[in-house]
């Protein structure tokens, strides 16, 4: 909860991860360099005094991640990403399973993702069901850029991509976080485009495609896309960090994805621990979009349009009653220690 | 931002017309120069053989546009006299080795990758030359609109109708007094991008078309507009990422800055 001139902002951080980078993790040099590369995003967009260390970058562990998040970072709920890539991580970077050991020990706090391959064609559907019979998946975290073997990637419009997402909207599950990366099968094509989100958000009218980083190095493509489907969504984390070292940038990112999404589909993400909530929520609620920015795109960014997207839009996606859920939150441990620290 | 680029060229040898040629390689995706980028760490002739080392801002920057990249960076170096073979090294990447045998032999991207259904790049290539057409216009569009210009005066513009004066673009208007519209490395990277997409630059052409060279309409430039703005907004706002990451990048490998800061040097808006 964010507390804004006396005002309650509730938050649901649309983008978290607990992964293990560490070296004796690291199956091969692609694991190092997938975590430099994030350690690099992280200390060149974080304010100085956010900026970690980068072997506590690698493995910072659950209770740092719950402080991080929920004591010192406002954040009410978190998604809690699951991201695999075996092929650089001996262990995987955070599966599900490991996931779910700290959605279990908070579990009106985490909405856990899980994830399907298409690559893995009928066996993947039988995985993916067995996925949701055992664990508690709130969504699915697809990652279009992992390697698998020979293979560099995948596409959403692929059939059996069409066959899984289909099962998904069979078991229940709506909610669809997708993520581009720098690959792709061809390796010729341009693997950032999210053209292909565009039909499989065509083909399943129900589901919701929440498009992570606003589809950024794409951000052009993927306004075209969210204008045309309405049940697509932008995840801002990526996006969000811009808020402090270019406000410029910020301001004209969000000024066109207001003006072509409107301020009902836009989710806060962190995309936790290559930044760190606490300082991304009190900028961005401290921030105002420039006047001719406003008057340019006709469209402003208010304090009532700051608490859509730090919470109220996800809330409507994972159909969270934010009054029930906020007394839910209040007798949890997490909860209990959090009003005895405001009363004492 | 002015990035170091070590050199080191043979008595006599003239320098500058290598980092020329350098400067007109552009990063596809984003349709600037890579020496203003700072990509370029290094040029070193010897004898005839260029040895140049490129650092990306990450090592996970996208293979094809690294590809495209090195081998702009290789014909570039070649156009050059007194240059015979060229060495592109592009340091910590998740692909240098396969790009650099590649690229080094002359080889296309394809060879570079083989089994992975690689095509050639022309595809991809063209889609972010169109992009670029896009943006450059954009920035035309801007100075216009801010000059007062309405959609239908900017849509009546025809090629002819434009001039540079003193570095500043001139528009002639119908029956009123010239208009500066900007400056004139606007005007001229958007009539170079232009032509290298073989669309018409006759004088009588209009001076706002498509991507495919088609004129607009009046009503139909609004919209136009708001989706160049748009493309602008994204290619700006990844340049600005890059830069910030290479910049942290140098700082950690090779000490070359301090980390940037708000409203820093290496702001670019």
């Amino acid at each position: 909860m964010y507390n804004h001139d006396g005002q309650d902002i509730f938050v649901i951080d649309g983008h978290t991860h607990l992964w293990d980078a560490n070296p004796e993790n690291w199956r091969n040099k692609y694991g190092e360099s997938w975590a430099k590369c994030f350690y690099a995003y992280h200390s060149g967009f974080s304010p100085p005094e956010a900026v970690w260390p980068f072997d506590k970058f690698c493995r910072y562990g659950a209770e740092v991640m719950v402080d991080d998040l929920f004591r010192t970072g406002y954040v009410d709920m978190a998604v809690l990403n699951s991201t695999y890539l075996y092929e650089f991580y001996k262990n995987g970077f955070n599966s599900h399973v490991q996931n779910n050991v700290l959605k279990a020990k908070h579990p009106d706090r985490f909405l856990l993702c899980g994830s399907f391959d298409p690559r893995d064609e009928s066996a993947g559907l039988d995985a993916f069901r067995k996925m949701v019979a055992e664990y508690p998946i709130s969504g699915l975290k697809l990652y279009t850029a992992e390697w698998r073997g020979d293979s560099r990637g995948w596409r959403m419009n692929d059939p059996w991509a069409y066959k899984h997402l289909a099962l998904a909207q069979e078991l229940g599950i709506k909610n669809v976080h997708v993520h581009k990366g720098p690959t792709v099968y061809p390796l010729s094509m341009d693997a950032f485009d999210v053209r292909d989100v565009d039909y499989a958000a065509t083909e399943f009218p129900e589901l919701n495609f929440i498009v992570e980083h606003v589809g950024l190095p794409r951000l052009d493509d993927f306004c075209w896309i969210a204008a045309q489907d309405t049940n697509i969504y932008a995840g801002l984390s990526v996006a969000m960090a811009f808020v402090h070292l270019r406000p410029r940038y910020f301001g004209e990112i969000m000024a066109n994805l207001l003006f072509w999404l409107g301020p009902d589909r836009l989710c806060f993400g962190s995309d936790y621990a290559i930044w760190t909530p606490k300082w991304l929520i009190e900028k961005f609620v401290a921030y105002e979009l420039p006047e001719d920015l406003k008057q340019e795109y006709h469209v402003d960014l208010t304090l009532e349009i700051k608490r859509k997207i730090l919470g109220e839009n996800a809330a409507r996606l994972y159909g969270i009653d934010i009054g029930a859920q906020k007394a839910k939150l209040s007798r949890d441990a997490i909860g209990v220690e959090r009003a005895a620290g405001v009363s004492a | 931002m002015a990035y170091t680029v070590s050199s080191e060229f043979p008595a006599g040898f003239d320098g500058t017309a290598i980092l020329k040629r350098l400067d007109l390689v552009l990063d596809p995706e984003l349709d600037e120069s890579i020496m203003q980028l700072g990509f370029v760490r290094s040029v070193q002739v010897r004898d005839s053989q260029a040895i140049i080392a490129l650092q990306l801002p990450t090592s996970w920057c996208a293979v094809n546009f690294a590809y495209i990249m090195a081998d702009d960076v290789r014909r570039a170096l070649l156009a050059v006299e007194g240059i015979q073979t060229v060495t592109v090294q592009l340091g910590d990447h998740c692909a240098a080795d396969e790009i650099e045998a590649a690229v080094n032999d002359g080889q296309p991207f394809a060879t570079a990758f083989p089994g992975t259904g690689a095509a050639d790049l022309s595809a991809l290539r063209l889609i972010f030359l169109r992009k670029g057409l896009l943006v450059r216009q954009e920035r035309l569009l801007r100075g216009l609109r801010a000059a007062g210009c309405s959609s239908a005066i900017i849509c009546g513009l025809r090629l002819c109708d434009i001039s540079v004066r003193n570095g500043i673009v001139l528009a002639e208007l119908p029956g009123a007094a010239p208009v500066e519209a900007g400056p004139a490395e606007v005007l001229r990277r958007y009539l170079d991008r232009r032509a290298e997409l073989g669309l018409d630059c006759a004088r009588t052409a209009q001076l706002i078309v498509d991507a495919d060279g088609k004129t607009l309409s009046a009503e139909q430039l609004e919209q136009h507009y708001q989706d160049a703005r748009m493309v602008r907004v994204s290619l700006e706002a990844n340049g600005a990422f890059c830069r910030a990451i290479l910049a942290r990048r140098l700082a950690d490998t090779l000490g070359l800055s301090s980390r940037p800061t708000a409203g820093g040097p290496y702001v670019q808006s």
